[in-house]
């Protein structure tokens, strides 16, 4: 009911006969094992048997989200079969029976890995991973969770090499960091995985740097690693430096590229008067520097004109920060009016789809 | 606390669409009502699982297109009564489960059916039970709201629930301001929203959040230029629109786009003409409804939303569209007002 990238079909290549028949088969089929996993679920049926009509019925129809539910409700009860057995049971017993636990939960978590690379896109594949990968605590205790949580990590990265702007994944992966470090790693000293998440974003960007996902994820890990660093001044300013000299690599490049300006447009927000608190890079910054910052970008950004002059993204970018520039320092003659009006020209000229909003800019710059 | 939504509709110049581009109104008309029609079809059974939602998306195309009484109105105020669960949550159709995006479709197409007081008279204390039942999935910490008793969270489902309760005229159930303080959790750098806090800006989640935001009255903490100059890039050269960068263009984002530009009064920062041609070359124009992107295969979520694009930029013929609601301006203005 909402398909993507399939090609139609003309209305004169209509269905031959053979075929029709062969859909009214396939759909008598289809009503069949529905109806039968309904009975049975009507009928509070928790066993093996069924959990392995609901497989079929999913591996069909992964979107069939009551049948999902339906999956947890058997899971569940078996769940909860095994518990009260573990209690009744010896001590001699337990260690069989302690993988019956587990192996219900890595079980139903092997079955969901084709699913998922088949369905990267369906929300519903992916709760139920989460919701079992969260009873693996009470089923299976911690180190055995652990251990299952670490595994995800490797999933996801796959996941997310397939498509590396899945943003279920990236959702995906940023729950499965959240859930390990909540777990933590007793053999280590910090539970935080910033560090190996950033470094995550420097590989994938490296593959792909139009990789937008991937920039986020870093905007959002920065001041989180700087302020674990406990990093001082000095050493928050070698970041920004770095990440500067890495997107401004990366722009001339490609500077036709979204994504990277995007990024440029973060970490230029982190040096911005109304910064919010929780982004900034830089703790301590003064006007002074502020405008030493606008001066260097807004130099580059001219150097990059050269051999890009049909780049529309350099002229925004300088428009923008010539306007921050200028309300920093009022008296300001290096840039005049009149150069910018030029860029507004080219502008204009270069990406005519968003007329209106050059002429607002045009208003608000006073140009 | 204010309900209104965002400024009026602007004004496509038809004159300079090539010439065979048309919307083809009847078209539409036909293959939507054809789609309860096509049990032959093994598509039909398989997406049973968003059956009242279809019928929610159907409707509104109907009514966008001034043909609000193509499908029957008994017939659908049955079919919604017959998704309600006693817990006062709506499934996607008889027998599956309840859900707070099914709970949503039902009430709006309640409200467009003008059929509350039915409904009421044929569920007894049934308006309550809705609110009740959406109400109890707000978390009370942190203002977000899940989308069922298993407890996954999602902005989509944030917004669910303050279009339907403000419909019902039940905002009052739920903790408003908390439900703000968690949209704004969810800000990013760049002006717009993801499903939670520290996802990725994506102009589906933007619509729910700057939706509700709306709702809520408080479109004040929205950076209007920043996030009017990230939804403009969407449009790419083909006049369509993309939902992130560097993404391909899709006739859903023709609404989760321009609504959400509209909602911040920065609709006039994209091309109109373009878009409306992109939509246009989208439809099917032997069978009718409208396709991701042309050559490909109708649906109904793309038809409404295609048709719902093409109301809000002006296309003439069409009612107009609330970008808030995604129904009929006419319909949400007397809803609200009462
Ligand atoms: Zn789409």
């Amino acid at each position: 009911m909402a398909s993507h990238g399939v090609p139609r079909v003309s209305a004169s290549e209509a269905p031959t006969e053979k075929s029709r028949q062969q859909e009214l088969r396939k759909i008598e089929q289809y009503k069949e094992l529905v109806n039968l996993v309904n009975t049975k679920a009507a009928e509070q049926q928790y066993t093996t048997e069924v959990l392995a009509l609901t497989s079929t019925l999913l591996k069909t129809n992964p979107e069939y989200y009551t049948i999902w539910n339906y999956r947890r409700r058997i899971l569940q009860y078996q769940f909860n079969q095994y518990v009260k057995d573990r209690a009744l049971g010896d001590e001699n017993h337990q260690d069989g029976q302690a993988n019956v636990g587990s192996d219900l939960i890595t079980t139903d978590l092997r079955f969901i890995i084709p699913l998922l690379i088949e369905y990267p896109k369906c929300y519903w594949i992916w709760n139920h991973r989460l919701w079992l990968l969260q009873q693996s605590s009470t089923i299976s205790g911690d180190s055995v969770s652990l251990q299952l949580w670490q595994e995800e990590l490797g999933l996801v990265g796959k996941m997310l090499r397939r498509d590396s702007r899945n943003f279920l994944g990236w959702n995906y992966r940023r729950h499965v960091v959240a859930q390990l470090e909540f777990l933590g790693q007793p053999e280590k000293e910090s539970e935080s995985m910033t560090e190996t998440e950033f470094a995550y974003t420097t590989r994938m960007i490296k593959v792909n740097l139009s990789n937008f996902s991937a920039w986020h994820n870093r905007s959002k890990l920065i001041p989180k690693l700087l302020n674990e660093r406990s990093a001082d001044e000095s050493a928050r300013r070698k970041v920004l430096d770095a990440e500067f000299k890495q997107i401004q690599r990366a722009l001339y490049t490609d500077p036709y590229d979204q994504s990277l300006w995007f990024y440029y447009q973060f970490l230029m927000s982190t040096i911005s008067p109304s910064a919010k608190r929780s982004s900034l890079i830089l703790l301590e910054i003064t006007n002074y520097d502020r405008l030493n910052f606008y001066e260097r970008e807004l130099d580059n950004l001219r150097d990059m004109l050269d051999g890009a002059e049909d780049c529309k993204w350099i002229y925004q970018a300088l428009l923008q920060y010539t306007s921050i520039y200028l309300e920093l320092d009022a008296g300001n003659k290096t840039i005049t009016t009149s150069e910018m009006r030029a860029w507004l020209e080219e502008l204009r000229k270069l990406d005519p789809l968003r007329k209106s909003r050059w002429d607002d800019m045009e208003q608000r710059l006073n140009l | 606390m204010s309900l209104a939504s965002g400024p009026g509709r602007a004004r496509t110049d038809t004159a300079h669409l090539p010439d065979d581009l048309r919307l083809y109104i009847d078209k539409h008309v036909m293959y939507i009502q054809s789609l309860d029609r096509r049990k032959d079809e093994l598509e039909y059974w398989l997406t049973e699982h968003l059956r009242l939602s279809g019928l929610y998306w159907g409707l509104t195309a109907l009514h966008l297109l001034g043909q609000p009484d193509a499908l029957p109105r008994d017939e659908i105020i049955d079919f919604v009564i017959s998704c309600m669960h006693d817990n006062g949550g709506f499934g996607a159709a008889p027998g599956h489960d309840a859900h707070m995006l099914y709970t949503v479709s039902g009430v709006q197409i309640l409200a467009m059916l003008d059929a509350f007081e039915d409904f009421e008279q044929r569920v007894q204390d049934g308006k309550r039970k809705i609110g009740h039942f959406i109400s109890n999935f707000q978390n009370r910490d942190t203002g977000t709201f899940a989308g069922d008793e298993w407890g996954e969270t999602d902005t989509r489902f944030l917004y669910g629930a303050l279009n339907a309760l403000s419909l019902l005229g039940m905002l009052h159930l739920v903790d408003v301001t908390k439900a703000v303080e968690h949209v704004d959790s969810c800000a990013n750098f760049d002006g717009g929203y993801g499903t939670g806090p520290g996802a990725e800006s994506h102009a589906g989640q933007i619509f729910t959040c700057v939706g509700a935001l709306t709702i809520a009255g408080r479109l004040d903490l929205v950076d209007r230029d920043k996030l009017g100059a990230w939804l403009s890039e969407r449009q790419l050269p083909n006049g369509g629109l993309n939902g992130r960068p560097e993404k391909l263009e899709d006739v859903c984002y023709s609404w989760w786009v321009v609504s959400s530009l509209a909602m911040i009064g920065r609709l006039h920062w994209i091309d109109k003409e373009k878009l409306a041609t992109f939509i246009l070359r989208c439809q099917d124009p032997e069978l009718g409804g409208i396709a991701d992107r042309p050559g490909d295969m109708v649906d109904v979520f793309h038809t409404v939303f295609g048709i719902a694009g093409l109301s809000l930029i002006g296309y003439p013929g069409l009612q107009e569209v609330d970008p808030v609601y995604c129904m009929p301006k006419s319909i949400t203005q007397r809803i609200l007002a009462g």
